[in-house]
């Protein structure tokens, strides 16, 4: 990746100006950050309802199984909610739905994958994809994009949701009995998006989730839908993505590992659930992570952006979008 | 309070006949109703838990579970109240995406209904569809739907299609919706050319164990109950009294029938806050306490404020109602449903009058005036159970869904004490009916 100019590092050595617009928040070049060790070793799910039968067995040997992440694809059921399903069901695998950016309400997607990061205590992701199919803007009511049109639109809504993300302070929720008060509104601020196609005003109706801004990550699949702005400087990280419907032989995905430069997630694709995924599972995680391939298991209770190498992602407040500037203005009128 | 007529053994069928196509089941369903903001729950108790952490939902489901609820509801709001311009910071504000949370609660769970209030003015309906049947095969049929409706432009600004909605197109438009859903849930082509948009789609996703998601309304204005007794399977009415409740029922009845549906495939459950004790005295004791920590002085002010559109933070919570005019004539939107469209002028004024003439002062005329404020079914354990017994033998309603106002150990007192003494009187199931949401409130097949 050429990057067009010199960026400040990420979030945890420089805190953005209050300028800063919400679309260039969050983001790390191709998501290998210094600290960024080997990638965590994910299994891709198809939302297909067959899934459902033996579906949290499934997920909690995956995990067993030393699968550091699951993401789940579309196959009809929703992945956001599937993923959610999984959350209290599992323990220490990370979740990411493989969802699309484009013709959803990104107020709703926002909330909904706060919302998974909440009920996983920091183990959500998402797998940004740009939908490609025209059955999907159909059924919305709206034309199929472009490529260019749909590599804008999604950073757009990315901007837009990770500002909705980020609408919260850690530390809103007050609770303050003395005083009578529950939420410090000076501790909230509007997302304030005008973007071409939508706005979105904010704040979240959900309080910031454990990780404040979700790792977003892109698959080697989608990245000419999402658009390099996208998926090379606006993700956090890239996934991998290995076919194992072809053999999941150790050797052939460890050369992919290697020749394919910096990754957050390697993704096994088109695993056989009819035949033995815990053993494949097993075996790949032992053989890969004895080469150093692979991350660790994650230590219990990281969060996915503590395993994808990412820095914890502070609240930044901007002045211009307080939620209580209705107040202040009042009280300089006074 | 009315209790005492309630509980009168001269209430009875004589004195509220109810419609004659209608027979009672004598039966009733809890759903628990986790608002999850506003004043109804109180968050000053030390026992008061995270509202938004997963462990105060799961606690509360596996309660009612216990209980042998019929359902767990979500409420949703889809922007933070204000109040005057700044997110309202007084009550409980900021909770989970509303089927996110119920398909986690789904894996956790294992009879109770899991419903979800969901506008139709900022959805798709094929993407809300597709939720929604997801959320029923993840919970073996145990989805339901509360269909709400907005209008207003200030939550509209979240979204795309931002506040498009006239207030008369909003029934015609969520019935047009529910018709879309429906469709997919079936599996059928859709072709749908609205005022307002187009959809080409086709369900694609099996049919759950109970057929399709369980349809709640609340629509009280004669519109929403003709809507409701169209479409819905469940209505959330506001009577908590016996005769409102009566009426009620008559009323949804005749728009049934009139609709050509079975008088009794529309389920009637009063929304309810359920105060207990084990003596009448010790009841009435805590209700006064519970009114307290729900609505303060700072509450009461603000709530005032809400009318008279300016800072009343000068008056005194212990005076009589501000003796200023308000500033607006229209009151804001931006409290909940239950605030809009009040004239400011003519409400603050017959508000003073009321309130002097009942010799009230602000805090007592706003924890008289507040959302939480229901008092039907507070008594003793013995007491309330007898005036439910009484509901449910008039066939008045088919359940309630209670607001805790403590969470999450809100509904134990409930689940303890009261719903044994309902079973003891056959107006309460010992066991759930059915392993879905559908049989549980005693719905027909779909």
């Amino acid at each position: 990746m050429t990057a067009p100019a010199p960026r400040p590092a990420p979030a945890a050595e420089t805190a953005p100006t209050a300028t800063t617009a919400p679309a260039e928040t969050g983001g790390a070049p191709d998501g290998a950050g210094p600290e960024a060790g080997p990638p965590v070793l994910a299994v891709d799910l198809v939302t297909a309802p067959s899934l459902l039968e033996g579906l949290a067995e499934l997920a909690r040997g995956l995990e067993s199984a030393g699968a550091g992440a699951l993401t789940l694809s579309d196959g009809g059921l929703h992945p956001i909610h599937l993923a959610a399903h999984l959350a209290p069901l599992t323990e220490q695998i990370a979740l990411l739905p493989r969802t699309d950016a484009l013709y959803v309400e990104p107020f709703h997607l926002a909330t909904q994958l706060m919302s998974l990061d909440h009920l996983s205590d920091g183990r959500a992701g998402w797998l940004l994809q740009a939908e490609t199919d025209p059955a999907v803007p159909a059924a919305v009511g709206r034309e199929v994009l472009g490529l260019e049109a749909s590599a804008r639109e999604a950073a757009d809504v990315l901007g837009a949701v990770r500002a909705v993300w980020d609408s919260w302070a850690p530390d809103a929720v007050v609770r303050d009995t003395e005083r009578g008060v529950y939420v410090d509104a000076s501790r909230l601020q509007y997302a304030d998006v005008e973007a071409e196609t939508f706005a979105v005003r904010g704040p979240a109706i959900t309080p910031r989730s454990p990780q404040g801004l979700l790792p977003v990550l892109v698959a080697d699949t989608d990245r000419a839908a999402a658009g390099e702005r996208v998926a090379g400087e606006l993700a956090d990280a890239r996934a991998l993505d290995v076919d194992v419907s072809v053999g999941a032989r150790p050797e052939r995905i460890a050369a992919q590992i290697a020749a394919a430069g910096p990754v957050g997630l390697v993704r096994l694709v088109g695993l056989d659930l009819e035949a033995d995924p815990l053993g494949t599972v097993a075996q790949l995680v032992g053989a890969l992570r004895g080469r150093g391939l692979i991350a660790e298991a994650p230590s219990h209770g990281s969060t996915l952006r503590t395993r994808l190498g990412l820095p914890a992602a502070p609240f930044q407040p901007d002045p211009a979008r307080r939620a209580d500037r209705a107040r202040l203005s009042r009280e300089e009128a006074a | 309070m009315t209790t005492a007529q309630l509980s009168s053994p001269t209430t009875g069928p004589a004195k509220h006949p109810l419609h004659p196509a209608h027979t009672p089941t004598g039966q009733l369903a809890f759903g628990v109703f986790f608002q999850g903001v506003n004043s109804s729950t109180i968050w000053r108790l030390p026992e008061s838990g995270d509202q938004v952490a997963f462990e105060s939902f799961e606690t509360l489901a596996r309660t009612a579970e216990r209980g042998r609820f019929a359902a767990f509801f979500l409420g949703e709001g889809l922007r933070l109240r204000e109040h005057r311009g700044v997110p309202f910071e007084l009550d409980v504000a900021g909770r989970p995406d509303a089927q996110t949370l119920l398909a986690a609660l789904a894996g956790v769970t294992e009879h109770i209904g899991l419903v979800a209030t969901q506008n139709t003015t900022y959805n798709d309906p094929v993407d809300l569809a597709r939720r929604l049947q997801t959320l029923d095969l993840l919970s073996g049929g145990r989805a339901g739907w509360n269909v709400v409706t907005t209008d207003n432009a200030w939550t509209g600004e979240n979204f795309r299609r931002g506040g498009y909605l006239d207030h008369a197109d909003r029934y015609v438009h969520a019935e047009a919706f529910v018709q879309v859903a429906e469709q997919y849930w079936r599996g059928a082509p859709i072709a749908h050319d609205g005022a307002h948009y187009s959809v080409r789609a086709q369900g694609e996703l099996p049919r759950s164990a109970q057929g399709r998601p369980v349809l709640f309304q609340a629509g009280a204005s004669p519109a929403g109950q003709d809507f409701a007794a169209r479409t819905a399977d469940v209505i959330f009415s506001p009577h908590g009294t016996l005769e409102a409740a009566s009426e009620f029922r008559r009323a949804i009845v005749e728009r049934t029938v009139a609709a050509g549906r079975d008088p009794g495939s529309v389920k009637i459950l009063p929304g309810a806050e359920i105060i207990l004790a084990a003596t009448e005295a010790e009841a009435e004791e805590k209700v006064r306490w519970v009114r307290d920590l729900q609505i303060g002085p700072e509450q009461a002010i603000a709530l005032l404020e809400q009318y008279w559109g300016r800072d009343l933070s000068a008056f005194d919570p212990d005076g009589p109602l501000p003796d200023v005019p308000p500033e607006v004539s229209e009151s804001g939107v931006t409290r909940g449903a239950g605030f809009q469209f009040a004239k400011a002028e003519e409400l603050t004024r017959s508000w003073r009058e009321e309130a002097a003439a009942k010799g009230l002062s602000i805090l007592e005329f706003a924890r008289a005036k507040s959302g939480a404020r229901r008092g039907e079914f507070t008594g003793s354990y013995d007491a309330v159970a007898d005036r439910l017994a009484e509901f449910a033998r008039m066939g008045a309603i088919d359940g309630l869904n209670i607001t805790p106002w403590l969470v999450p150990s809100g509904i134990d007192d409930i689940v303890d004490h009261l719903v044994p003494r309902l079973q003891e009187r056959g107006v309460y199931p010992a066991e759930y009916a059915g392993s879905t949401l559908r049989e549980n409130l005693g719905l027909p097949p779909v």
